[in-house]
């Protein structure tokens, strides 16, 4: 009986043992499955926001602001370095460029537009559009308002740019950088031609925020070649340009050109209504990279352009539209400038630069011209020369301090000269500007 | 005075200089950084008073901060763009340093049970453009292929479209995971999974031989066909540095690539450069 009992027990233990088994793997399988169920649904949560970040990690946003304080050698002194200083004022604090810029980068096409929002108010800097062949990679049409394909200095960025501002050759030739137009663009990173690089077009030639006043385009175009030296740490770039414009007379004015040491009238206001006149410009441009041992990078740039210009009288550079809806006279000037800029940087932070510039507006005509009867030499026509000294301090990653002085030397005209507007000009004008600016870029 | 002024410049100067611990900060890829911690533990070990920081984040990450100045040495499984080196040249004045510090077999990650065995570079750019979407064309069974890839801020990637995908975009479909080991981990669970990443996380996975074309013989990667470059997607894994390295980061890289260096590449599963 006893036996009986024992062995009823054990049974009955046992079969309480498999259920309790079962019950408990029953329990795990509705456990694992419950916890797949929940992994898939973040496994679809994700998806869904990949998907949406993906989309999000092509728009970039990017901007920089530059502030600065001035103090110019004179009160109204005139100047290349942000503007000329106002009346009575030889010290001033100057937003000088706060832009924006929004980037939509879908690989084989682009959609940028850029803002700038500065004391002067808003304007577009860049809105364009950018569609790269999907075969090569290669060539790429670039269409809307965007900086002029020529030489070095308009394509390098203010907000990277050691020297606070460009040089004046660059400011009287391409005043605002920019133009509206369609270019086509090659640049390669694999193949025999990667050094080659190809951006050209054609413009309204009217600069970025004029509209268009006549069927002529002008062409602008630069090829450049980049000789990397990686083993030695040493690169040499560089490229010649040309712009190929026409200036459109409607309105009759009287063209003026350099004739021996004078001006003298080209054509009579009948013959000019309507009629195209030259703005050619040739361009070379080289910039060296080397990396000296223990000390850091340097590079050594340099550019020159010669052509000729159309301008007013008393200045070389005039829009499009001031021949073309204003009376005043044209003044063809056969002009030539370049500069030199070093820069080195010691160490991570800091940077020295030195950068020398020359621009002549008009070779066929020296200082000294001014005294003769009929040659109407103008302020238009003095040659300038800055010598700039700097040093750039980088805070972090975003701020840098920026302390640089400008030496702005002018051709020296006779002091027997009578004009009024070039009695000023007999000796150097008080014209040099120290700038302190602080740059924020993201 | 004077002679007080100058002891005290001495004194200041000793503060500063004395005992300080020279610290070289190094960011990038995800593919490295296994290889990059171990270099800076041994070394750190040898050299207590220099400092080696190792962070990931992805081969584009890691030569941005070079830009941005944020960090010493930019790890990058795949060689700096053009675009990056202009970056460097505006600030630094500097094309950049490069190292090549170890070769790795950029591996193709299939499931265990997995019938295929071998893949053409073909047969591979179909699969991750989404034109073979199917086991079947690669002589598995018929069923969807599932494609595991990298975000784009990683090397692994931008070296796969490039040299694999001959520059196109990857499909839609294919699934974006944050690094390596998180491929490998979905391509072991996953039977209809593919992967790829560097030889050196290929672990509970098998890896596929590869071929240049249908004509050419099948390679696995390994120390020889990875040395020789007969495995068909073969690259370097680089340092960047802004400039020429002195002191204590010249030491360093001095070091890694000794034979000591070199022989953590090997016990990691990279391959030596030499």
């Amino acid at each position: 009986m006893k036996r009986t009992i024992t062995a009823a027990l054990l049974l009955l233990l046992c079969a309480g043992f498999a259920l309790a088994q079962e019950e408990s793997k029953g329990t795990a399988d509705e456990k694992i499955a419950e916890v797949k169920g929940a992994v898939d649904g973040i496994n679809e949560q994700m998806a869904a926001m990949q998907s949406t970040l993906d989309a999000l990690a092509k728009i970039k946003f990017t901007g920089y602001l530059q502030e600065q304080f001035q103090v110019a050698d004179s009160d109204a002194a005139p100047s290349f370095a942000g503007g000329n200083f106002a009346s009575g004022v030889h010290s001033r604090f100057l937003l000088r460029r706060g832009r924006m810029k929004l980037t939509y980068d879908n690989v084989l096409t682009q959609y940028v537009l850029q803002i700038d929002v500065a004391q002067t108010g808003l304007a577009i800097k860049d809105a364009y559009i950018t569609v790269k062949e999907p075969w090569m990679k290669a060539f790429s049409l670039t269409t809307g308002v965007f900086d002029r394909p020529f030489g070095f200095e308009i394509s390098y960025s203010s907000s990277s740019r050691e020297a606070p501002e460009r040089t004046r050759m660059y400011q009287t030739l391409f005043p605002g950088e920019r133009d509206m137009g369609a270019k086509i663009e090659y640049a390669t990173e694999s193949g025999p031609l990667n050094f080659l690089n190809f951006k050209g077009g054609l413009f309204n030639g009217t600069r970025e925020n004029i509209v268009e006043n006549d069927n002529f385009k002008d062409f602008i175009g630069r090829l450049g070649a980049t000789l990397p030296f990686s083993e030695q740490n040493f690169e040499i770039d560089g490229g010649i340009s040309v712009y190929s414009g026409q200036v459109n007379v409607g309105k009759g004015n009287r063209i003026y050109k350099q004739s021996g040491k004078a001006y003298s009238i080209d054509s009579t206001t009948t013959l000019t209504l309507g009629k195209y006149f030259d703005r050619t410009y040739m361009g070379a441009d080289v910039q060296l990279y080397y990396d000296l041992p223990i000390i850091g990078g340097m590079s050594l740039r340099g550019e020159v352009i010669t052509g000729e210009q159309p301008g007013s009288n008393n200045a070389n550079w005039q829009t499009a539209n001031t021949f073309y809806n204003a009376a005043g006279n044209m003044y063809r000037r056969n002009f030539m400038g370049y500069y030199i800029n070093y820069v080195q940087n010691v160490g991570d932070k800091n940077q020295f630069v030195l950068k020398y510039d020359e621009f002549d507006p008009n070779t066929d005509i020296a200082s000294t011209d001014a005294l003769n009867n009929g040659s109407n030499f103008t302020p238009g026509d003095i040659k300038f020369t800055t010598l700039g000294l700097g040093w750039i301090y980088h805070w972090d990653g975003n701020v840098k301090f920026t302390l640089y002085y400008d030496m702005v030397s002018n051709e020296k005209v006779p002091s027997t000269v009578t004009a009024a507007s070039l009695k000023p000009y007999a000796v150097d004008l008080k014209d040099n500007v120290m700038t302190l600016r602080v740059q924020y870029k993201f | 005075m004077k002679r007080t002024i100058i002891m005290l410049l001495g004194l200041l100067a000793m503060v500063a200089f004395a005992g300080e611990k020279e610290t070289i900060t190094v960011k990038g890829s995800d593919t490295m950084v296994i290889l990059a911690q171990r270099w800076a533990e041994k070394y750190m070990e040898a050299h207590p008073d220099v400092t080696i920081q190792v962070t990931g984040g992805g081969s584009g990450v890691g030569l941005s901060a070079l830009i941005n100045g944020a960090t010493d040495i930019a790890n990058s499984s795949r060689p700096i763009k053009g675009s990056e080196r202009e970056k460097l040249k505006q600030r630094f004045n500097s094309l950049g340093v490069e190292v090549k510090t170890a070769k790795d077999g950029l591996s193709v990650y299939l499931n265990d049970a997995c019938p295929v065995r071998e893949l053409s570079h073909a047969q591979l750019k179909g699969s991750y453009t989404g034109q073979i979407t199917n086991w079947k064309a690669l002589g598995g069974p018929d069923a969807k292929i599932i494609t595991y890839g990298r975000e784009n801020s990683s090397g692994t990637y931008v070296y796969f479209r490039d040299f694999v995908l001959g520059g196109q975009d990857f499909a839609a479909s294919v699934q974006t995971l944050p690094g390596t080991a998180a491929v490998v981990n979905a391509v072991a669970k996953d039977k209809l999974g593919i992967g790829y990443g560097g030889a050196a996380y290929a672990k509970g996975i098998r890896m596929a031989a590869v071929k240049k074309d249908n004509n050419s013989k099948a390679y696995e990667p390994n120390a020889q066909t990875v040395k020789d470059d007969t495995y068909p997607i073969t690259r370097y894994l680089y340092m960047y540095l802004r400039s020429r390295p002195t002191g204590a980061m010249k030491a360093y890289i001095d070091w890694i690539l000794s034979s000591e260096g070199q022989d953590l590449v090997t016990k990691v599963g990279y391959f030596p450069i030499k």
